[in-house]
């Protein structure tokens, strides 16, 4: 491990950079989609990098109340874990950076860390509509995480049934798409889990219509209202790097192919053609799980968030693991 | 329970306004709350008092009439009308019957567009902003209509005491039908947005009741109160211009949603309903549209003359889209009137809110605010401010005041 | 879409063409200054705004000869907008104060006010030549 230290380093910054640049398209992307769904022109593409420099030129306002090393924290330790997440995922058929260090189950903690951050920056933020904003984030994190945890864990059960060993690594996932493990009942399973993850995107993400915690109509921004100049420009990098990471999780967990490797290309036109097929399939993801959703519906009330992701989404869940675990038995027998 | 006994009971409290986002309008709110439970709901509202009476009471009324219309950025209508109507009674003036038929037009266009862009507010604060662009997109066409038969989008100017100042020609009748058209075709669809939209129920239905006995008790009128279950519009009760020829109903949710339950959703039923009322309004003023003048006298100078002469009180009263609007003018055979007092709709809702808001959670506060359509600027009054900072007048204080200023006005 | 109406509709807009006029450019220029007098030189294509009605009321139009100076209009101007000049027994219109009511047109025995369709009347100075009509 030691000796690849200097390769680490370096993987780590180009998938800092890679997710950061992805991570602004993606969310000038939604903004255009969106704007187009509400007949609307929209901003130019690069809007997101506009506002960014925008932000990272004005001045850093820390309220009275708040506490300054925590409020000035909690937007670093947002962007640094979730580019953190990245790094054990695997991104364009490349091996996660840090393969062998960590696995799904690691992950699923990960992804909570920049929504902690962003707890802890809203606590420190000694405002009635952080705070809010704060507890509404936290009750937001323990909805969505039951049901994140049973697509986790049906897909790894459905590799360990499947014989291949260490089921939760994500290079044995890469290796081995789920679809091929399946029959039909399972495939039903597997579409079942698919949407239930899509549908936890959001939430990890604050969009529309989980979106509670910032809820701009009564809590004027919530968890951010105190936010402003660089640490505002932080949080919105976390936001674009968040959804890259949730859109690979995705791709990661769903469909680790290779489309280099179907036409049977080699050497490096197979990269290229590997990272834009990947930019393709995580702008589709980002694009029914965020855009779509996001314009058609309006937003829960925290109590409704709640009772969608414990009782319709962790039923439906359970549903499609009990389809897959059916189909093994089926498969079995 | 006092204010200080609620402080100590309720753990944290949250103040929303006079600048918020949830409000489109300002005024100051403070909410105690308990978890995301508001317990108690106090408001304030004068944040944003112009002192239009006061400008009003140093004008003639051929200039009021142009300050009324922008009392309101939305009621420009009501509010002249209501003005040119208290003038018209003191002054004796007959309104011609073409007119009072145009008036009742663009009184009713005026309802579609302030109902479609309270229908975009609400779905706004409902976190809904696809249908926010929906509904005001369609909503330009009303406005457009408008523009081309007043000459302008807002502050219409369309209204003098004794008549319109413009008249409505075979093109543009054309173009209102068309218009008229678009709307008939659009209802279904806005219906089905609104009305059947999972997630715009789970936030709707149930949230915000007010009782039909505490609609009553607290003097709720317009849409608030007939979504309550009260049958009250003046158009209905007590008929101004055209409104007597026509067969105009107060509108109350229909049993089949359920009857009138007073919740955020009844009100959504009986504006997307009042549309249609509206829409069938002027088609029925479009085709009995009387032929002759549209002014009392055409002649502004010889107005002005009578007016300056004319003695007397009156009252207008019209129903705005948000409930009854009332203007009391007194006039004393000088330039301008002696008194001008403006009760816009808003006035008398807002003491709902308080029934309303107990017991909801923060975050259906914003669209329960909206849900009575709230229109501050036009109710603000009176500000009272002394020795530089804001003070509250109580009931007795109140009192007092109006006695000394009868006393003085009887002089 | 069962319960969620707006999803169709979403889909259909994303195909078909935005609503929103893009005056006066499609996406806001760093200065706007800077493109309007590019605009003025030829050099860009300004999209025009949604055009008026007939009979809008626009900028006040003033027909110094018609006039008599009879001052009906600073009688009826709501907004005091209209200043009498002694000297040359004519009238001065503020267009800065101007409320656009068109009651002074209205009034005028001599049809010496009209209402043009400019609408653009923005500046940083309210005492511009462009804002005072006389």
């Amino acid at each position: 491990m030691i000796g690849n230290l200097p390769m680490i380093l370096v993987g780590a910054v180009l998938i800092a950079v890679f997710s950061i640049i992805i991570g602004l398209l993606l969310m000038g992307f939604d903004r255009i989609v969106a704007a187009r769904m509400q007949a609307r022109i929209g901003p130019p593409l690069t809007q997101p990098f506009t506002d960014i420099r925008k932000l990272l030129a004005k001045e850093n306002v820390v309220p009275e109340n708040a506490i300054p090393w925590l409020f000035n924290l909690a937007p670093v330790l947002a962007l640094a874990s979730a580019i953190t997440i990245l790094l054990y995922l695997p991104i364009a058929g490349f091996a996660p950076v840090l393969s062998g260090g960590g696995d799904l189950i690691l992950v699923m903690y990960l992804l909570t860390i920049p929504a902690l951050a962003l707890v802890a920056g809203g606590f420190a933020s000694g405002s009635p509509y952080a705070t809010v904003g704060a507890q509404r984030e936290m009750v937001t994190m323990i909805a969505y995480e039951f049901p994140l945890a049973i697509v986790i864990i049906a897909i790894a059960w459905k590799l360990a049934a499947a014989g291949i060993a260490l089921p939760f690594t994500l290079a044995s996932i890469q290796a081995n798409p789920v679809w091929s493990l399946v029959g039909p009942l399972g495939v039903i399973g597997l579409l079942i889990l698919l949407i239930v993850l899509l549908i936890v995107t959001p939430a990890e993400l604050s969009r529309v219509p989980f979106d509670t915690p910032e809820a701009e109509t009564e809590l004027a921004g919530g968890i951010l209202v105190e936010y402003s100049g660089k640490n505002l420009a932080l949080f919105s990098l976390t936001q674009g790097v968040k959804t890259v990471a949730m859109a690979s999780l995705v791709v990661a967990l769903f469909f680790p192919y290779s489309l280099a490797a179907i036409l049977g290309i080699a050497g490096i036109p197979a990269a290229v053609t590997d990272i834009l097929f990947f930019i393709v399939l995580i702008t589709i993801v980002a694009f029914l799980s965020v855009s779509l959703v996001r314009v058609s519906m309006a937003r829960f009330r925290i109590n409704q968030v709640i009772s969608v992701y414990w009782i319709y989404l962790a039923i439906a869940g359970l549903a499609g693991l009990l389809l897959v675990m059916t189909d093994q038995i089926v498969g079995v027998i | 329970m006092s204010t200080e006994k609620v402080k100590k009971t309720v753990p944290y409290t949250v103040p929303i306004g006079p600048v918020h986002p949830a409000l489109k309008e300002p005024v100051m709110f403070t909410f105690g709350m308990e978890g995301e439970i508001v317990r108690t709901v106090d408001f304030a509202p004068g944040q944003t008092h112009r002192g239009i009476e006061w400008m009003g009471m140093r004008r003639n009324p051929v200039q009021i009439v142009h300050l009324t219309d922008r009392i309101c950025g939305i009621c420009g209508i009501v509010h002249s009308l209501s003005f040119a109507r208290a003038v018209e009674q003191i002054a004796e003036i007959q309104v011609p019957e073409r007119a009072d038929y145009i008036r009742t037009i663009l009184h009713e266009l005026e309802r579609i567009q302030s109902h479609l862009l309270w229908a975009g507010v609400a779905a706004h604060e409902l976190g809904f902003d696809s249908l926010f662009y929906l509904t005001w997109r369609v909503r330009e066409q009303s406005m457009d209509l408008i523009e081309n038969l007043t000459g302008n989008r807002v502050n219409y100017g369309i209204v003098q005491i004794g008549g319109v100042r413009r008249d409505i020609s075979d093109e543009q009748r054309v173009l209102a039908e068309k218009g008229l058209d678009y709307y008939q075709g659009l209802l279904d669809k806005m219906a089905t947005l609104f009305l059947e939209d999972s997630t715009i129920l789970m936030r709707c239905r149930g949230h915000g009741i007010l009782s039909e006995q505490d609609a009553r008790l607290l003097c709720t009128i317009g849409p608030t109160a007939r979504a309550s279950g009260l049958n009250m519009d003046v158009r209905q009760d007590y008929p101004y211009c055209a409104y007597g020829d026509l067969d105009v109903k107060a509108i109350l949710p229909p049993p089949e949603t359920g009857g009138p339950k007073g919740d955020v959703y009844d009100r959504i039923i009986v504006r997307l309903l009042e549309v249609g009322q509206s829409i069938g309004i002027i088609r029925q003023c479009l085709e009995n549209l009387p032929a002759g003048e549209i002014l009392w006298e055409p002649k502004m100078a010889k107005l002005l003359a009578v007016l300056k002469k004319a003695e007397g009180e009156g009252i207008g009263r019209v129903e705005a889209p948000r409930g009854e609007c009332m203007h009391y003018v007194k006039m004393a055979g000088k330039e301008a009137p002696e008194s001008w007092k403006v009760k816009a709709s808003s006035y008398s809702n807002l003491m709902s809110w308080i029934p309303m808001l107990q017991g909801e959670q923060l975050a259906d506060v914003p669209i329960i605010v909206a849900s009575i359509d709230p229109c501050l600027s036009c109710t603000d009054r009176v500000a009272v401010t002394r020795n530089g900072r804001s003070d509250i007048l109580t009931k007795e204080d109140l009192s007092r005041l109006s006695r000394e200023k009868t006393r003085r006005m009887m002089q | 879409m069962a319960g969620l109406p707006f999803v169709p509709e979403v889909l259909k807009q994303l195909f078909s063409r935005p609503a929103t006029n893009a005056f006066p450019a499609r996406h806001l220029p760093p200065s706007v200054t800077e493109f309007l007098a590019k605009v003025a030189r030829g050099e860009a294509q300004i999209h025009p705004p949604v055009p008026t009605p007939p009979k809008f009321r626009g900028k006040i139009v003033y027909d110094r000869e018609a006039c008599i100076g009879c001052s009906l209009c600073i009688r009826v101007c709501p907004a005091h907008a209209i200043e009498f000049i002694p000297e040359t027994k004519r009238v001065r219109i503020y267009v800065t104060q101007c409320i656009f009511c068109s009651q002074c047109n209205d009034v005028c025995p001599k049809d010496a006010l009209h209402m043009s369709s400019d609408f653009l009347l923005a500046t940083e100075d309210r005492y511009a030549e462009s804002q005072i009509v006389e």
